[in-house]
C-alpha cells in the first residue's frame, strides 16, 4: 500500500502532471475569488477542458482546483463582505468585521493557513480511509451495494437543509430522470418517447451543468453589483500567522467536522462550515467577540470548508456514492474514462486514488502560498460583476456538455434542466439529492437485479451488512419524524447544534425566495404530474423493467402529494393571518395559549425583487435558447461571436470596448482549443 | 447593570419576563429580551411594554449574530455584562429531553453570570 502511495508521488514528478496540477490550482484560485462560484463552478468550468485527456492529468487538474477553491473564496468574504461561495459566508461574519477594524491581513492569514491545514488534514483523512475501507469495500456483495445506493439517496434527501419532503421529492425526481433510457436488465426503452437520443439516457455532465451551472448563471446574472469599496489590505501577515498557531485545536476540530460533513451525502461545504462555526462558539468560554471579529470564528470554519471537499471524495471513490455535487461531477468524469468507482477502484486503480490524495495535499499548500503572494493584486477580481462572466461561462459549460456525447440534444436537455434547476433552487428544493438520485438510479437498479438473481427470495436481507445499512436507513427516517414533531409542537427547546437554518439568511438571496408562493405550489403540482405520468407509462413495460420506475414513481407521487398538502396548509394559514393576539393576556395567566404565533411580514419589496429575479432568469434562459438556435444554424464559433457581444451589451450593459475585447478573446480561445486539446466544436447547418 | 431574559412566546417565557420585571424594579436596571426560540420572530418592544408596563422605557430587544439560541443568550449576557440571566423552564419528559436537547440546560452551564430559572405558575384562573 505504501509502495502505491509513493509511486503515485513519483508519477506526480512528471512535468505534464505537475503542469496540469498548477493550471488547476490557478484556475481554482481565480474561480474561488469570483463571488458566486464555488467548488461546483470550478468542476463545471474545468470539466470540458479535461475531456480527451488521460485520466491522470485530468484528475490532477480537477482536484487541484477543487482543493483551493475554498482557500481563495475567503478573500471576497473578508475584503468585500460578499462571500466568494456560499460556504465562505461563515467566514464573513468574523472576517469582515476584523477587516473593518483594519486587520484584514490578520483575518486573511488566519483563513489561508486554516484552509491549508484543512486541506492537508482532509488529504490525510482520505489516505486513512483507503486502507480502513478497503477490506470493508471488498467484502461488499451486490446486496450491500444496493443498500448503499438507497442509503446514499435517502441520506442526501433527509440531510440537505430544509424540508424533508422537498428533499425526498427532489431525490425521487432525480432517480426518475436517471431511469430515462435503456433498461439495464431487459434492454427495453423507458421514458424515451421513441427518441433515439433519449434511449441512450441523459448525460450526467449535461444534467449536472444544467441543474447547477446554468441555473446558477440565470439566478446570478441579475444579482446586484458590489458597489462597496473593498476594505484596504492592512495589518501584518505575521500577527495572524503567530495567532494561528495558538488555535491549532480549532483547526483540527474544524477539519474533522468538515471531513464528516463531506462523507455524508447531501451535506456539503456550506452546512459543514456552519457546523464548525457552531462548534467553535459552543465550546468557547468567552463568546463575546463572535460575530465581531473573533479569530476562532475564522479558523474552524475555514479548515472545515477545505476538508469537506476531501471528505466528499471518500464515499465517491470508495463506494461510488457521491458525497456532494462537485464529486458527483467527478464521478461522471471517471465513468466516461471507464473507471467504475466503488470496489473496483480500490483493486484496479489504487495508484489513481493516491494520486488524488497527493494532488489534494500539494494543491492545498501551493494554493495557500499563492494566496499570500497574490491577494493584493487579485482582490480586484472580486469586483467583476457576474453578468459579464455569464456568456463566457455559458459558452464553456455548453461546450463541456457537448464533449461527452457530441450531440446538440444534450445542450437542449441542459437548458431545459437549467430552467428546472432554477425553479428548484428558487422554491427551496435541495438540488443535491436530485443529482445524487440521478447518478445512483442505474447502479441501484443493476445491484437490485444482481441481488435478486443471486439470492433466493429474501435471503439477502439477512446478510449482516444489509441489516446494518437498513438500521442506518431508519435513523434518517426517525430524524425526520423528530424534526416534524418539533416543528408542529412549536417546541421552545431546541438544543441541536445544526446551524442550517441560518444559511438561507447569510448565503444566497435567491435560495428559497419563491418558497410559499404560487410558484412553489406549481412546482409541487408539476412533480405530481410527472410522477403520475411516469407511473402510468411504466404500466406498459415488461415485468423486469417495470419494478424500479414503478417504485420510484409511486413513492415520488406520495412525496409530491404530501408536499402539495404542505403547500396548501401553509397557504391557508397565511390567508387566515394570525396577528399576535395574546398581548393582553394577564401576566402568568393560564397556560392555554401556548401556540407559537408567527407573524408573516407583509411582503411588498420581496415580491418586487422576486418578480425582477424571475424576469431576468426568463431573459437569460431565452438568451441561452437563442444561442443554441444560433449554434444549430451557424456552428459554435459563429454563434459565440454573435451571442457574446449581444448579451454583454444588452443584458450586462457592459461597455462596447469590453464587449469587443471579451468576444475576441473568447473567439480566439474557441479557435485554438481544438488544436490544443481533443475538443470538438458543434457544427451548424451552414458549415 | 442589566438583566438578560431568554424569551419565548410561551407561558414559561412570559414567566421569565415577569421575574425579570420583579428583579429589575428595585434598581431600575435595563432588561434585555433575547428571543431564544430558533425561527421565532423577535418580539416587538411596544408589545412588551404594553404587556409589562413596569419596564417601559428600559427594555430592549436584541438579536444575536449566532445561529444557536443558547449561544446567543450567553453571548449577549457577556457582551452587555449582565448581572443576571432569567429563563423559563418547562416540564420535559426524559425522552423528550434526550431527543431534543435543551437550550435551558446549555444556558445554565455556559453562562458566566448567575442564572435565575423560573417556572410558570400552575394553570389557574
Amino acid at each position: 500500500m505504501t509502495d502505491a502511495a509513493f509511486s503515485a508521488l513519483g508519477s506526480l514528478a512528471d512535468p505534464s502532471l505537475l503542469l496540469m496540477l498548477a493550471i488547476g490550482v490557478l484556475a481554482g484560485l481565480v474561480i474561488g475569488l469570483i463571488p458566486g462560484l464555488g467548488g461546483t463552478g470550478a468542476v463545471a468550468i474545468l470539466l470540458p477542458v479535461t475531456f480527451g485527456m488521460d485520466p491522470e492529468p485530468a484528475l490532477a487538474m480537477l482536484i487541484g482546483a477543487l482543493a483551493v477553491v475554498h482557500t481563495s473564496d475567503t478573500v471576497a468574504a473578508v475584503l468585500l463582505g460578499a462571500p466568494g461561495s456560499a460556504s465562505a459566508s461563515v467566514t464573513m461574519l468574523d472576517g469582515y468585521s476584523m477587516a473593518r477594524q483594519g486587520q484584514a491581513k490578520r483575518a486573511l492569514s488566519l483563513a489561508f493557513l486554516s484552509s491549508m491545514a484543512g486541506g492537508l488534514i482532509g488529504a490525510v483523512g482520505l489516505t486513512l480511509a483507503i486502507p480502513l475501507a478497503r477490506p470493508l469495500v471488498l467484502s461488499f456483495g451486490s446486496p450491500e451495494l444496493f443498500m448503499l445506493t438507497v442509503l446514499g439517496v435517502s441520506l442526501a434527501a433527509v440531510l440537505s437543509r430544509g424540508n424533508v419532503v422537498k428533499g425526498l421529492t427532489a431525490g425521487f425526481l432525480g432517480l426518475l430522470l436517471g431511469l430515462v433510457g435503456t433498461s439495464p436488465t431487459t434492454a427495453e426503452e423507458r421514458f424515451s418517447f421513441g427518441s433515439l437520443f433519449l434511449s441512450d439516457g441523459l448525460s450526467l455532465v449535461a444534467v449536472a451543468l444544467g441543474v447547477f451551472g446554468l441555473a446558477e448563471i440565470a439566478s446570478r446574472v441579475g444579482q446586484r453589483r458590489v458597489t462597496e469599496k473593498p476594505v484596504a489590505l492592512t495589518g501584518g501577515w505575521g500577527s495572524g500567522i503567530r495567532e494561528w498557531l495558538t488555535h491549532w485545536t480549532h483547526v483540527i476540530r474544524g477539519s474533522l467536522i468538515g471531513i464528516w460533513a463531506g462523507i455524508l451525502p447531501g451535506v456539503g461545504a456550506t452546512a459543514g462550515t456552519w457546523l464548525a462555526y457552531g462548534q467553535a462558539v459552543a465550546t468557547a468560554k468567552d463568546k463575546r467577540k463572535f460575530g465581531k471579529g473573533d479569530p476562532r470564528g475564522i479558523v474552524g470554519p475555514e479548515s472545515a470548508n477545505n476538508s469537506v471537499e476531501a471528505g466528499d471524495l471518500i464515499p465517491t471513490f470508495l463506494f461510488g456514492i457521491p458525497g456532494g455535487v462537485p464529486s458527483a461531477m467527478l464521478l461522471g468524469m471517471l465513468l466516461t474514462y471507464g473507471i467504475q468507482p466503488g470496489p473496483a477502484i480500490v483493486t484496479d486503480h489504487l495508484d489513481l486514488m493516491y494520486l488524488i490524495v497527493w494532488a489534494f495535499a500539494i494543491a492545498s499548500v501551493a494554493g495557500a502560498f499563492l494566496c499570500f503572494l497574490a491577494t493584493g493584486s487579485l482582490a480586484k477580481l472580486t469586483k467583476v460583476p457576474f453578468a459579464v462572466l455569464g456568456p463566457g461561462l455559458l459558452v464553456v459549460m455548453l461546450l463541456g456538455a457537448y464533449q461527452e456525447g457530441g450531440q446538440l440534444g444534450d445542450l437542449w436537455v441542459m437548458v431545459a434542466l437549467g430552467v428546472a434547476g432554477f425553479f428548484l433552487k428558487a422554491t427551496g428544493m435541495p438540488r443535491a439529492p436530485f443529482l445524487i438520485g440521478f447518478v445512483l438510479a442505474i447502479p441501484m437498479e443493476r445491484y437490485y437485479y444482481l441481488t435478486a438473481s443471486l439470492y433466493e427470495g429474501t435471503e439477502w436481507m439477512t446478510r449482516p451488512g444489509v441489516l446494518a445499512f437498513a438500521a442506518l436507513l431508519v435513523v434518517p427516517v426517525l430524524w425526520s419524524l423528530v424534526k416534524k414533531l418539533r416543528a408542529t409542537s412549536g417546541a421552545a427547546d431546541d438544543g441541536h447544534r445544526d446551524e442550517h437554518e441560518s444559511e438561507g439568511v447569510a448565503g444566497d438571496e435567491l435560495e428559497g425566495s419563491l418558497a410559499g408562493t404560487p410558484w412553489s405550489a406549481a412546482v409541487a403540482v408539476v412533480a405530481v404530474i410527472v410522477f403520475g405520468g411516469a407511473l402510468w407509462m411504466s404500466g406498459s413495460f415488461s415485468e423486469e423493467a417495470r419494478l424500479m420506475p414503478r417504485l420510484v414513481a409511486g413513492f415520488g407521487l406520495v412525496a409530491a402529494l404530501v408536499l402539495i398538502c404542505q403547500e396548501a396548509r401553509a397557504r391557508l394559514r397565511g390567508a387566515g393571518g394570525h396577528p399576535v393576539e395574546d398581548v393582553h393576556e394577564p401576566v402568568g395567566g393560564s397556560g392555554a395559549t401556548g401556540l407559537a404565533t408567527r407573524v408573516r411580514p407583509s411582503a411588498d419589496t420581496p415580491a418586487l425583487t422576486r418578480h425582477h429575479d424571475l424576469v431576468i432568469a426568463a431573459r437569460t434562459f431565452a438568451a441561452m435558447a437563442a444561442f443554441l438556435v444560433l449554434v444549430m444554424v451557424g456552428g459554435y464559433l459563429a454563434a459565440t461571436l454573435v451571442f457574446t457581444p449581444a448579451f454583454l451589451l444588452y443584458a450586462a450593459r457592459a461597455r462596447p470596448r469590453t464587449a469587443i475585447v471579451y468576444t475576441l478573446v473568447l473567439g480566439l480561445v474557441l479557435l485554438s482549443l481544438p488544436s490544443l486539446l481533443p475538443v470538438d466544436l458543434p457544427t451548424g447547418l451552414l458549415q | 447593570m442589566t438583566i438578560v431574559v431568554a424569551y419565548a412566546d410561551t407561558p414559561p417565557g412570559h414567566a421569565a419576563v415577569a421575574a425579570a420585571v420583579a428583579e429589575s424594579s428595585r434598581e431600575r436596571e435595563t432588561v434585555i429580551i433575547v428571543p431564544a426560540v430558533r425561527g421565532d420572530a423577535a418580539p416587538d418592544v411596544g408589545e412588551v411594554e404594553t404587556r409589562w408596563p413596569d419596564i417601559a422605557g428600559r427594555v430592549e430587544v436584541e438579536r444575536g449574530d449566532l445561529g444557536d439560541p443558547s449561544d446567543t443568550v450567553v453571548q449577549i449576557a457577556q457582551r452587555r455584562d449582565a448581572r443576571l440571566v432569567v429563563l423559563g423552564l418547562r416540564s420535559r419528559t426524559p425522552v423528550g429531553k434526550l431527543v431534543f436537547g435543551s437550550t435551558a440546560q446549555r444556558i445554565l452551564l455556559d453562562a458566566t453570570c448567575p442564572v435565575l430559572a423560573v417556572k410558570p405558575t400552575v394553570a389557574g384562573p
